[in-house]
């Protein structure tokens, strides 16, 4: 099989997939007046994510797409489909404490790039299921407490940034002890595929994915570009930030409302 | 310089008012220790360019015997370990000690005593680096100290552990004053100056201080690992023993890129206060140059693998490592055009002080290009280890960094000393410097290209080579030339120099709305703040916009007890990575399986969990003002911390017993390395309760006013939450 024929006949149709996307769009729509792309976005994402040549690379064949597939649904959807939900009042909704939020990121990452459970997520269904789920689920709590709807209770800017600069700590780990393991030792499935499709020695031979290069590549898409995402909220929450203060500086106060300056000030 | 500042009355060292003479010691003052600071990174940097002048002499002439190989070694080694730890940086912090405070109209650091004791901790960490000479021999392995060159088997010298030890000093010192600095700016600014408003330098230290809080522990981590080897004869970077050598190289690098920006943040900030002030233009788009050196502060940390492409860590690597690289300069690279932007139109004063900004943006692009290069990976491969390289970092720190400091020193040194520095004096001195720096540095780009390495004593005489060599080392004394030019203004302007008034550049920023040089206690009187130019505010109160309130002020000593935890989880966090990384195979001789009885350890693991409890109990009986329970539940967790030793104690015995040391396997180096260090973490947390116990017993919390009691038990949390990843990852497994 060549490239161009893989990239051309590996789409997958699965009716549950596009039924739950059909089902969040149109929800979507019937649900609220004030939409932005941002959803939309996050479903076909979603859609490309599990049905493209990238899902099915990522269904026993290379675990770097595997990895791609992990990070966009771990990090990228929940986070635009968050940005495509309108504004909420502060008692509305569900509340996630940061630190769970936190917690629950992290932990979706760690716990499945657990050997067993690696490689039961590759060739069983049901848990497949499952993670995939999770997966968007954690998402969502993860980022719920930065770019939540609900504007009131987001963390502080700064915050912000040590919230999320922490779990690029804590990704970056993981992707460099995914790097530097032996070859095998995180998700054994991969190193024998099944070759379902016949595309082995296209992946081996012409793309060069050996099982070596394939892990690395894995473990660095874990280590590299995924703090670049934490880095992209890290620089939008910023920009926010001085924005917001230009304006809260320029609009004139009613009153002062601070005692006038102290004239020295102790530190002790 | 220290007699042109006002006489000491400190509240801190009462005796220092009596002292006179000794009171330059005994001082608090930040202001007097950032001089301190300055006075001695300059005597070091003297010391640095002494080195660097006689290899430069040695690399004259081609097959050159002024020095031989082995005191070449040792030159290079301390030139870039003096200009690094001893000059860069200190110097860098001796600006931000003394104008920090000034800039955001705080009455000094946020702890004054702490403050001195980091300055004193780098002069003797300085002392104990050259003390190396007299104790056979300077360290020889470069800056970097990559093993296995630096393991004890091919540096038998002491020179090694000198270096270690004075690293690890100097560490100390670094991470405390950088925990002070952030304490600083976080609580004692001004009413009214937001982190919104303060001035880009103050945000650059800042920014670079929680870098350095967390870098530093990843120095000091694999430092201590390194010296375990050498000392102990433990196994993190032996070949022969299954560890890696490359695991070294990772090690520093995670310290080393960081590093690189930790020396180059607070110049950007001193360029970001030199350019406004002498174009009379507000910076240019202040958010983007403030915000994007947070993301060049994170990015820092995913980039080091650039400086390892020769290693041959892999394609895959390579591929994303050559991306990230070159993603980190489009941050950098656009402050270039704030600053730019910042000139454009404005009306500018060229003062010895732009003159050497401008100087400085003109070498740091070369500087930043020759590095972008370095970011395609098979141009390193043919560059690494060349004179281009030298080039290339020479073009950041000295046309960069130095030239930057250089701008700020003739910028504020009428604030410091009450008169100008002779502008006559500096502009020969700028032009000297930039002949001389560009000359020496310039040609080793094209001898780097043509193939001359870096770090050999001499060289063959190719076509060529000497010529540049010879203009290299011309450009070296003329640099030489210039420094001593810069010592002689500085002591004909003390005596001679054209009196400065409160602020001689018509600048905006607070530092300039004191005294110069400032009182004892900095300010009679704050300004009040109404945006990032106060002083500009005030003499045009018709454009001011409405003072706002201040936005996020915590509590100090809780908050200096956060970064360090912060600062220690890194620390931590660098030991157990490297348990994982030996550990995940299986590896001849004993293991955790075979070796540990997991359920022993269970139980003074529970101990030490409970101990969180009771400490958490005696802080509520301290919150309740009820002092019995206070005392009571206090003893309870230092008892239950003791079994906890106790337990680790007969752990250690039972191994020893079966000649388990750390010297047996790659497990037993990182099992003791990793718990012996959360031992020692638990001990320092019991000695704390005891001292707070005591305290109590004596009555001092009789009002429940200390805060003591509060703080400590956050440390002891975190040395108990540690010690739940410890124990899952060496225990759990033998439990389940």
């Amino acid at each position: 099989m060549t490239t161009q024929q893989f990239l051309l006949s590996a789409w997958g149709w699965n009716p549950v997939v596009i039924g739950v996307c059909v089902a969040a769009v149109a929800t979507y729509g019937f649900r609220y007046r004030r939409q932005n792309g941002y959803f939309l976005a996050a479903i076909v994402l979603f859609y490309l994510t599990l049905a493209s040549p990238v899902g099915a690379l990522a269904n026993g064949y290379l675990f770097s797409a595997h990895m791609l597939q992990h990070l966009l649904l771990l990090l990228v959807v929940p986070a635009l489909a968050l940005l495509g939900l309108p504004e909420l009042k502060k008692d509305s909704g569900v509340r996630v404490p940061p630190l769970a939020g936190w917690l629950g990121g992290l932990s979706a990452m760690w716990i499945w790039h657990e050997r067993t459970l690696c490689n039961a997520a590759t060739t069983t269904t049901s848990v497949r299921v499952i993670q995939i789920i999770s997966l968007i689920a954690l998402g969502l709590m993860f980022w719920w407490p930065v770019i939540g709807p609900q504007t009131e209770r987001r963390l502080p800017p700064l915050l912000g940034v040590v919230y999320l600069f922490s779990s690029c700590v804590g990704c970056t780990i993981l992707g460099i002890l995914i790097t530097f393991a032996p070859v095998g030792v995180v998700c054994p499935v991969y190193l024998h595929p099944v070759d379902r499709l016949g595309i082995l020695p296209l992946l081996r031979e012409n793309w060069g994915f050996t099982p070596a290069f394939d892990q690395q590549a894995g473990g660095l898409m874990m280590w590299v570009p995924a703090c670049g995402i934490y880095i992209s909220g890290v620089i939008a929450l910023l920009a926010r930030w001085y924005r917001a203060g230009e304006t809260s500086v320029a609009a004139p106060e009613p009153e002062p409302v601070f005692p006038p300056p102290r004239t020295t000030r102790g530190n002790a | 310089m220290n007699g042109t500042t006002v006489s000491t009355a400190d509240e801190y060292m009462p005796m220092a008012k009596e002292a006179g003479a000794i009171s330059c010691v005994a001082t608090v003052d930040h202001k007097r220790i950032g001089i301190l600071y300055l006075v001695t990174t300059f005597f070091f940097f003297l010391v640095g360019g002494v080195e660097a002048l006689v290899m430069r002499l040695q690399l004259a002439v081609p097959r050159n015997h002024l020095v031989g190989p082995g005191v070449f070694n040792q030159l290079f080694t301390m030139h870039g370990t003096t200009m690094i730890f001893l000059v860069v940086m200190p110097a860098l912090i001796g600006f931000a000690n003394y104008f920090v405070p000034l800039m955001i109209g705080a009455r000094d650091m946020a702890f004054p005593r702490l403050n001195a004791m980091s300055y004193w901790l780098l002069l003797f960490g300085g002392l104990l680096l050259h003390f190396s000479v007299l104790a056979g021999g300077a360290p020889a392995a470069g800056w970097f100290s990559y093993t296995p060159l630096s393991e004890s088997a091919y540096s038998s010298t002491q020179g090694p552990d000198y270096w270690i030890l004075a690293l690890l000093v100097m560490g100390v010192g670094t991470v405390a004053g950088a925990i002070n600095m952030i304490v600083t700016i976080l609580t004692l600014r001004a009413p009214g100056m937001t982190m919104r408003l303060v001035p880009l330098f103050v945000w650059m230290v800042f920014i670079n201080s929680i870098l350095i809080v967390l870098a530093m522990p990843a120095l000091n981590a694999s430092i201590v690992m390194l010296l375990i080897d050498r000392q102990l004869e433990a196994h993190f970077f032996t070949a022969l023993q299954g560890g890696a050598p490359i695991l070294w190289q990772h090690f520093f690098w995670t310290f080393g890129h960081p590093e690189v920006y930790i020396m180059v943040l607070p110049a950007f900030g001193m360029i970001s206060e030199v350019v406004p002030v002498f174009s009379r233009k507000p910076i240019f788009g202040y958010g983007f140059v403030a915000g994007s050196t947070v993301a060049i502060a994170l990015l820092s940390f995913g980039v080091w693998a650039h400086h390892m492409f020769a290693v041959g860590l892999g394609r895959a690597s390579d591929l994303f490592f050559a991306a990230s690289s070159m993603a980190i300069a489009v941050p950098t690279g656009i402050k270039i055009f704030n600053w730019v932007f910042t000139m454009w139109g404005g009306s500018i004063r060229f003062t010895t002080s732009l003159m050497f900004a401008v100087a400085f943006i003109l070498q740091f692009v070369v500087g930043g290009l020759s590095g972008i290069t370095f970011a395609v990976a098979p141009i390193d491969w043919q560059m690494t280890d060349t004179y281009y390289v030298v080039a290339h970092f020479h073009y950041v720190l000295f046309g960069g960094t130095l030239f930057a400091m250089m701008a700020g020193l003739y910028y504020w040194f009428p604030k410091m000393s009450g008169r100008i520095l002779s502008e006559k004096i500096g502009k020969a001195q700028f032009w000297l410097m930039v002949i001389g720096f560009n000359g020496t540095f310039m040609v080793q780009h094209f001898l780097g290209i043509m193939g001359m390495p870096r770090r050999a004593f001499t060289y063959p005489d190719l076509p060529g080579w000497g010529a540049l060599n010879m203009i290299s080392t011309v450009g070296a004394f003329i640099l030489g030339f210039s420094v001593l030019l810069l010592g002689c203004n500085i002591v004909w302007s003390l005596r001679r120099g054209t009196q400065a008034g409160d602020n001689p550049w018509n600048a905006w920023t607070l530092e300039w709305a004191t005294s110069s040089p400032p009182p004892e206690e900095n300010f009679e009187r704050v300004p009040e703040i109404h945006g990032r130019r106060p002083l500009w505010d005030l003499a045009h109160p018709e454009t001011a916009r409405a003072p706002v309130k201040t936005d996020f002020c915590p509590e100090k000593n809780k908050t200096s007890m956060i970064v360090f935890i912060v600062s220690e989880g890194f620390f931590f966090l660098m030991l157990i990575f490297a348990y994982i990384y030996y550990n995940y195979t299986q590896k001849p001789g004993p293991d955790a399986a075979s070796s540990l009885d997991a359920r022993k350890t269970l139980l003074f693991t529970c101990s030490l969990l409970a101990s969180s409890f009771t400490i958490w109990r005696s802080e509520t009986a301290f919150k309740r003002r009820r002092h019995k329970p206070m005392v009571l539940w206090l003893i309870a967790t230092i008892v239950l911390g003791a079994i906890f030793i106790i337990g680790q104690g007969s752990e250690y015995w039972g191994l020893l017993q079966r000649g388990i040391t750390i010297r047996t396997n790659l497990f037993a180096t990182t099992f003791f390395t990793l718990t012996g260090f959360h031992g020692l973490h638990v001990c320092i947390g019991l000695m704390l309760l005891t001292i707070v116990l005591v305290l109590m017993l004596l009555g001092d919390f009789k009002n429940f006013r200390p805060r003591a009691l509060q703080i400590i038990g956050l440390y002891w949390h975190f040395v108990d939450a540690v010690w739940i990843v410890v124990f899952s990852i060496i225990y759990l497994k033998l439990l389940l």
